[in-house]
């Protein structure tokens, strides 16, 4: 699950996956804007046919905070 | 989806996109009601694939209006070449949008009158203000109505009030028929396609006023994308198509006339489908060609015999059923009708067929046609390359021209000698001034013609209405004839008179139907008896070289033109010859 949320995020934000982690988020990615984080929400949504809360998406600050709701929707780990 | 359709990949890849000295440029300017982040970087990235260099200006958030309405604003500064304005039914209707029911009837009447008015308001300010054409949205129809099901039966529930303004919007656009600026996207057409639960997306509405949802933008950009090739000229003229498999069900050298699919059984129910959208095209104007691997006589038989044959032999303009590579027949058919391969598009089945025509003439678009036939008329109508602004009678007209020059070139293979084919045509040429008919054909040729085109200037409507109506300038245009038929309008010329002395040819074209018959000496010829009528000494003209102009490169120099530094120069002391096979007629 990682592995593809990192292509996901690498491939929106068009940046090298080593770069994401759990700490990743705007402040510390320049590529991470308000807008293309709407872009991000669909693609994750799409791929990993779930569908997230409008408060659950509003509580994302960073990416740990996805892997969180996954937990939440069943998403398996691997 | 796939990765080049969607919006994270126009995003990413608008940042690459380093300027480049394109031939063709844009301008383009998104005026909006709501979000409209994405729209720009998709255009861009849509435009550079199609070699278009496109220069963007995005409105501030919900300020269309100011933008439009103050002649100083930064909108008028850009100067644009085309302006989106995309309005949304939420945003026009405000808080009616939730409670039209409780609207008094003669408030909502009052209501609709305002806001029609706004919006044509709007329009006239920026067609007085601006070169640009504009295309507005409609207003999308709500899907719920809070009258429920007894909406229809309201004096006037919401969704007949959005229908009436659209209507009338319609209705005040035609009104800008004579010079093309305005035109509306029809933005239902949208939603029927994909569906308003897909489109809007109420998570993101809520979140950022996003009222296209990010995975429905390439989408909605990709409509809008037809605007950007007509308005360049760059639409497609020519349909070159693979007959087995493509145009019926099966190989006819195997299947045989009997059991080939075509009409009958689900997969021939497909095939006459394909074949009527491609009949429509061909009659707006779109020319029909076969390229097929094929004993000639067997698909002939179909073509000329089955039943459920929807295009006839008479459809197509250029015909190659051979057992020759499929290369070499579109680089013939190209030919024989005289367009240019980048104006072709080539239906094949056969996936090694698409690779190799892909690979060999990359110019020519191919048709990711896929082995399912169900989805064969799909495909067509959601194609956006032979959309145009508006149909000219010359566009209706195409098809019979183009059946009367097969039946020219027969006539120039029979009789042998080039001069004596001329004579037997009987060639008519139609000389006139520009007129209100002509100037969209006028334009239309500008933006086209790439052979025989001296200098290759671009004008638009209006830029040709204003050269008219300007005592500096002729603009004229010839209509050809001969025995086979009309060809329609099909040369332009546009003089300036420079000063007492000497005029210089700005443009001087003929669509390449019509070239090497004579035709481009009697323009010149009209061109040189105005100017002597008008005690002019010189004629003077330019030869732009680009890329596809060459079969024009030496015709100065052939009429006797002198170069003098850029120019190529006509002292009208001389005599220009005149070709005698031909008639001439003015029609003043």
């Amino acid at each position: 699950m990682t592995e593809k949320l990192y292509q996901i995020i690498s491939k929106v934000f068009n940046v090298d996956s080593s770069k994401i982690n759990d700490e990743t988020s705007p402040e510390n990615l320049e590529e991470w804007d308000s807008f293309n984080f709407y872009v991000l929400l669909d693609e994750i949504e799409n791929e990993f046919d779930i569908k997230l809360d409008l408060d659950e998406t509003l509580e994302i600050k960073k990416i740990g905070d996805i892997k969180k709701i996954f937990t939440k929707h069943g998403v398996k780990a691997e | 989806m796939k990765n080049e359709e969607n919006l994270a990949y126009f995003l990413n890849e608008a940042k690459t996109i380093k300027p480049r000295d394109l031939e063709k440029k844009l301008r383009v300017a998104f005026l909006a009601s709501s979000t409209i982040n994405g729209f720009e970087e998709t255009m861009r990235v849509k435009c550079f694939q199609k070699g278009i260099e496109c220069i963007t200006y995005v409105g501030d958030y919900n300020q269309y209006n100011q933008e439009i309405l103050n002649q100083d604003s930064e909108l008028y500064k850009f100067k644009p070449d085309i302006t989106f304005l995309i309005l949304d039914t939420r945003h026009i209707l405000g808080e009616h949008f939730f409670s039209w029911h409780a609207v008094p009837h003669d408030k909502k009447l009052k209501f609709v009158e305002i806001k029609i008015n706004e919006i044509k308001k709007l329009c006239d300010t920026f067609e007085e203000n601006s070169e640009s054409k504009l295309i507005m949205t409609s207003l999308q129809i709500p899907s719920y109505s809070s009258y429920g099901i007894s909406e229809q039966r309201e004096i006037q529930g919401i969704k007949e009030m959005v229908s009436e303004l659209n209507n009338k919007l319609f209705d005040h656009c035609r009104r800008f028929d004579t010079n093309h600026k305005i035109f509306i996207y029809d933005f239902n057409e949208f939603i029927s396609k994909f569906g308003e639960k897909n489109i809007f997306n109420y998570k993101q509405f809520f979140s950022g006023d996003i009222k296209i949802s990010t995975e429905y933008i390439p989408k909605f950009v990709n409509e809008l994308m037809g605007y950007v090739y007509a308005i360049l000229g760059i639409t497609k003229k020519c349909i070159v198509l693979d007959l087995d498999n493509t145009l019926w069900g099966g190989v006819i050298g195997e299947d045989g006339f009997d059991n080939i699919k075509l009409g009958d059984n689900p997969i021939g129910h497909s095939f006459v489908e394909f074949q009527k959208r491609l009949l429509a095209l061909n009659q707006r104007g779109i020319i029909l060609a076969i390229n097929s691997k094929n004993n000639f006589d067997d698909a002939m038989e179909v073509i000329q015999k089955h039943p459920n044959m929807i295009l006839k032999e008479d459809n197509f303009a250029c015909v190659k059923i051979n057992w020759d590579n499929k290369v070499g027949n579109l680089q013939e058919i190209a030919k024989e009708l005289n367009i240019s391969l980048d104006s072709m598009v080539f239906f094949d089945d056969d996936p090694l067929n698409q690779e190799y025509v892909r690979e060999s003439l990359p110019s020519v678009l191919v048709v990711d046609l896929p082995k399912d036939s169900s989805q064969y008329a799909q495909i067509i109508t959601e194609m956006k390359e032979f959309d145009i602004l508006k149909i000219t009678e010359e566009d209706t007209k195409r098809g019979p021209m183009y059946l009367g020059q097969k039946k020219r070139k027969e006539l120039e293979s029979k009789v042998g000698d080039f001069d004596e084919f001329l004579k037997q045509m009987n060639i008519v040429v139609n000389i006139q001034k520009a007129n209100s008919f002509s100037i969209p054909r006028i334009s239309q040729l500008t933006l086209k013609t790439n052979q025989f085109n001296l200098t290759t200037k671009r004008y638009q409507e209006e830029e040709i209405g204003k050269f008219s109506s300007s005592k500096n300038k002729i603009v004229e245009c010839i209509q050809v004839s001969d025995k086979f038929g009309d060809n329609g309008i099909t040369g332009t010329y546009i003089v300036e008179k420079e000063n007492a002395e000497e005029w210089i040819i700005d443009t001087f074209l003929l669509s390449c139907r019509i070239m090497g018959r004579g035709v481009e000496e009697i323009m010149m010829n009209q061109i040189v008896e105005k100017a002597k009528l008008s005690g002019i000494k010189k004629i003077k003209g330019e030869f732009i070289p680009t890329k596809k102009n060459k079969p024009a490169e030496n015709f100065y120099e052939k009429l006797g033109f002198k170069k003098e530094n850029e120019f190529w120069v006509f002292n009208t002391d001389n005599t220009l010859k005149k070709p005698g096979h031909i008639k001439v007629e003015r029609n003043d």
